[in-house]
């Protein structure tokens, strides 16, 4: 096991030495940000002194050698937009999108594992076609969407939720049912596809004819053997929220790194983009190694070489 | 089975139709919302009440902004939305009265002594929050930064200062590198705004921009990054006591219709740009409305004057005028929210023309002559481009302009950018025949308006005109106001005439109120908040 950690820690500095490169390629050939910096009314003269003070008259490996550098070292440059280490702006924002990620997953998993179960275990019932739908309709529906009708029905119209911001544990309601609610769909069939094929093994059949109780057939025995592709689909899907709430930090306007990010881009705030995208790429690899854990965990026979 | 299976499955899509039509409900009601409008007067009220509970206790007032102030480095910014927070905590040393001229501010007195030699003198007994008297260290210490640090911002609209002499604690003079007849729109302006320089020099920079103190009307409170800035009364201001806010909260909110939203419910009580889709919405709820003032930024079509281009053909650009209505595109796409105008100094700017504001050229068969005899009677192609999303209603401005073409026979490609490509192709001159663009004036002086006209910026339109570019020179460099005034009335009548541009309208700021709020967006596009009152 301690082996196999360090070897996974190893890997990942080629993959975010590629991510680097990549990144910044992107950004540098999206174009110049000083033009974005300076009004439209601004003269040419002004946009030169300027690219050339910020050193964007440089070739592009002499740029990307200086930013790798730095970066190697924790520093992703100064934000133009806001003249401050880009890194620290950025990490300033993460509590704020980890705490709508971990609630919008809470949120997903109590909706999901219920229902999953309960439509596998009624298949073709009432329930279990209306779980069905739920799910079709709340994986279709676009997060913005959602985000919008929930706002002008349970906060213009009914006033229960304030519209949008950070504070009290109200304003994290609507955006953790925005985020959860595609989570919980694609779980919900996950888990009622599993249980269904579980359901049918030789071994739940001896359960049952052993004479268990059908919630200890149902809870012990298979629902733990189909844990393994929920545990996958919730790391996915986690890291999936730390880097992907662009859309619904906007509409709630929360302020965490989705909201940064899509700034950024607009502003070609490059710094604070790819040090965006650092962390974010750190993410996904910590929650697939935990999810690689987990793994053994739920189930002793995966052994790591 | 079958029988049974078939019931349910239609069953599920019975409530899943109910479900999409209900929410679709929702989506019709914002967009018109005349046909609901009892249940919005019921809203209004609940929601009006709610927000005065709210704000009983410590009287502050909560304003919707959409993106984010920059920094608190007032000389590394250019953005008008920083600005606009920055002056209730900084202050400049002269402000604009608003006809062409300035009165004291933090000077007391100000004269122009030769071309390049102008002396101040400071009020005394303005404070910094800190509780430090101000003096002329301070503004030395100010201007010698931004004139001096060549990768800051605004570096560029002051290093025309060449240097700031102390002649006492409240008496010191600028010295310019020539004759520099806007000084005062340069100190009246983002980044003019006098710094401390005791609590910098002890403190360090990187503690000033988590914790800056300035000599305005409010303090600093607390910034949460694309979440608020909070700013709290400052009871020791120089002005003495100027409003009845005793704190003040921007709220960051990116996504208009939420803060549209956030208006209705009482979350805040001023949302700043409300775009014409959401007017109604505001107008019709009982205890908002939407409010709007003139802003110094013009729409105006660029045109390309070089050889290769149908549009370096003066009598092409007059047609291109001619076929336009510029009444009907700020009466039917912007609901009267702005004015037609030839030019691009608005009046309340120095050297703004009185007869070239709120008229236009309109005349089909003068377009269409025009066209003939300039040998483009079948028919011309042109590329136009146009942001989208950027400018209020951009997209059907710039739509309705390519059918208003199309009617004399000029067929318009209309491309809508991205804005960054956009900008790529508006600051390079990459562009082809025509493109839409907003052009601001953040000097309120026609030497800014009036740059993009002289050769030196030829870049964009290829036009150059000798006799526009001596006049330009000229006034650039001449001391006597009224002189200046005639100089630059004459280049904009050339201009006009030339017709390097095609001018639209003068744009206007558009913002939602709560009831019970006096408050009329400003010409510069800032949030002064002694100049919001409680009805």
């Amino acid at each position: 096991m301690g082996r196999y950690l360090i070897r996974r820690v190893l890997q990942v500095i080629p993959v975010l030495l590629i991510i680097s490169f990549i990144v910044f390629a992107l950004v540098y050939m999206a174009g110049d940000p000083v033009s974005l910096m300076l009004p439209e009314e601004a003269s040419q003269e002004e946009i030169d002194s300027l690219r050339e003070a910020l050193g964007l008259n440089d070739p592009l490996h002499v740029q990307y050698g200086v930013y790798i550098i730095n970066a190697l070292q924790g520093d992703f440059g100064k934000s133009y937009r806001y003249n401050q280490d880009a890194l620290s702006i950025v990490l300033e924002r993460l509590p704020q999108t980890l705490e709508l990620a971990i609630v919008s997953m809470i949120f997903a998993t109590i909706i999901a594992i219920p229902l999953g179960i309960w439509s596998a275990s009624k298949q073709n019932s009432y329930i279990d076609l209306i779980a069905t739908g739920a799910s079709v309709l709340g994986k279709a529906m676009p997060n913005f969407w959602l985000g919008i009708m929930l706002i002008l029905l349970l906060s213009v119209n009914l006033a229960i939720f304030p519209v949008s911001g950070r504070g009290t544990l109200m304003h994290i309601v609507l955006p953790a049912i925005t985020l959860g609610t595609a989570i919980a769909a694609e779980m919900t069939r996950l888990i009622r596809s599993n249980m269904i094929e579980i359901m049918q093994q030789d071994y739940v059949r001896t359960a049952k004819s052993k004479g268990q109780k059908d919630s200890i057939v149902t809870y012990r025995h298979a629902f733990k053997n189909c844990l393994i592709p929920v545990v996958t689909i919730m790391a996915l899907q986690t890291s999936g929220l730390i880097g992907g709430a662009l859309v619904t930090e906007v509409v709630f306007a929360w302020p965490g790194m989705g909201q940064l990010l899509v700034q950024a881009v607009n502003a070609r705030d490059m710094a604070i983009v790819q040090a965006c995208v650092f962390v974010i790429a750190v993410a996904v690899i910590l929650m697939n190694l935990l999810a690689d854990i987990i793994y053994r965990m739920i189930d002793p026979r995966i052994k790591y070489e | 089975m079958m029988k049974r299976r078939f019931w349910l499955m239609l069953l599920v899509l019975f409530m899943g139709t109910m479900f999409l039509a209900a929410c679709g409900g929702d989506s019709e009601e914002t967009a018109s919302p005349n046909d609901h409008e009892t249940d919005s007067d019921v809203e209004g009220e609940e929601d009006t009440d709610g927000a005065t509970d709210d704000n009983t206790e410590v009287n502050s007032l909560v304003i919707g902004v959409g993106a984010d102030m920059a920094s608190f480095d007032i000389h590394n910014h250019n953005a008008t939305n920083t600005e606009a927070i920055h002056i209730n905590i900084f202050s400049y040393l002269v402000v604009r009265d608003g006809d062409g001229g300035f009165d004291g501010y933090l000077a007391e007195s100000f004269e122009n002594v030769d071309e390049t030699t102008w002396r101040f003198v400071l009020r005394e007994g303005v404070q910094f929050h800190n509780g430090e008297e101000l003096t002329a260290e301070d503004v030395k210490f100010t201007l010698d930064r931004v004139r001096t640090d060549e990768t800051l911002i605004e570096h560029n609209n002051f290093n025309q200062i060449a240097e700031v002499n102390i002649l006492g604690d409240y008496e010191f003079e600028i010295i310019t590198e020539g004759p520099e007849p806007i000084l005062l729109n340069r100190l009246s302006k983002i980044g003019a705004g006098i710094l401390p320089k005791n609590y910098i020099e002890e403190e360090g920079w990187d503690h000033f921009l988590s914790n800056p103190i300035g000599t305005g009307p409010f303090k600093f409170n607390e910034w949460r990054r694309d979440d608020r800035v909070v700013l709290e009364r400052f009871d020791n201001y120089f002005g003495g006591d100027v409003t009845e806010w005793e704190e003040v909260v921007f709220r960051v909110i990116p996504e208009s219709s939420t803060r549209v939203n956030e208006l209705l419910t009482g979350g805040i009580q001023i949302a700043e740009n409300v775009p014409p889709a959401e007017w109604d919405r505001v107008n019709n709820n009982e205890g908002t409305s939407i409010v709007s003032g003139p802003t110094t930024r013009v729409m105006l079509l660029t045109l390309k004057q070089e050889e290769q281009y149908a549009t370096s053909d003066i009598r092409v650009r007059q047609a291109i005028d001619y076929a336009i209505n510029n009444q009907a595109i700020t009466e039917h796409v912007l609901a009267g929210k702005g004015t037609p105008i030839q030019s691009r100094v608005t009046p309340g700017s120095t050297g703004a023309h009185p007869d070239l504001y709120d008229v236009y050229n309109f005349d089909q068969e003068k377009a269409r002559a025009l066209l003939e005899e300039a040998g483009y009677g079948d028919g011309l192609e042109i590329t136009f481009n146009s942001p989208q999303g950027r400018y209020m209603m951009d997209t059907e401005v710039a739509e309705l302009i390519r059918g208003m073409l199309s009617e004399v026979g000029i067929t318009a490609n209309l491309e809508f950018m991205e804005w960054s490509n956009f900008v790529d192709m508006h600051s390079n001159g990459t562009n082809e025949e025509m493109y839409l663009v907003g052009l601001g004036n953040s000097m309120f002086d026609a030497a800014l308006g009036m740059t993009s006209f002289h050769s030196r910026a030829a870049h964009r339109s290829g036009y150059a005109n000798p006799e526009l570019d001596a006049l330009l020179d000229a006034a650039e460099t001449n001391m006597d106001p009224e002189e200046r005034h005639e100089l630059y009335l004459e280049a904009q009548e050339i201009v006009v005439r030339d017709m390097p541009f095609v001018f639209l309208y003068q744009v206007e700021n558009i913002s939602g109120i709560t009831d019970g709020i006096d408050y009329e967006p400003s010409v510069d596009e800032l949030i002064y908040i002694p100049n919001i009152n409680r009805n």
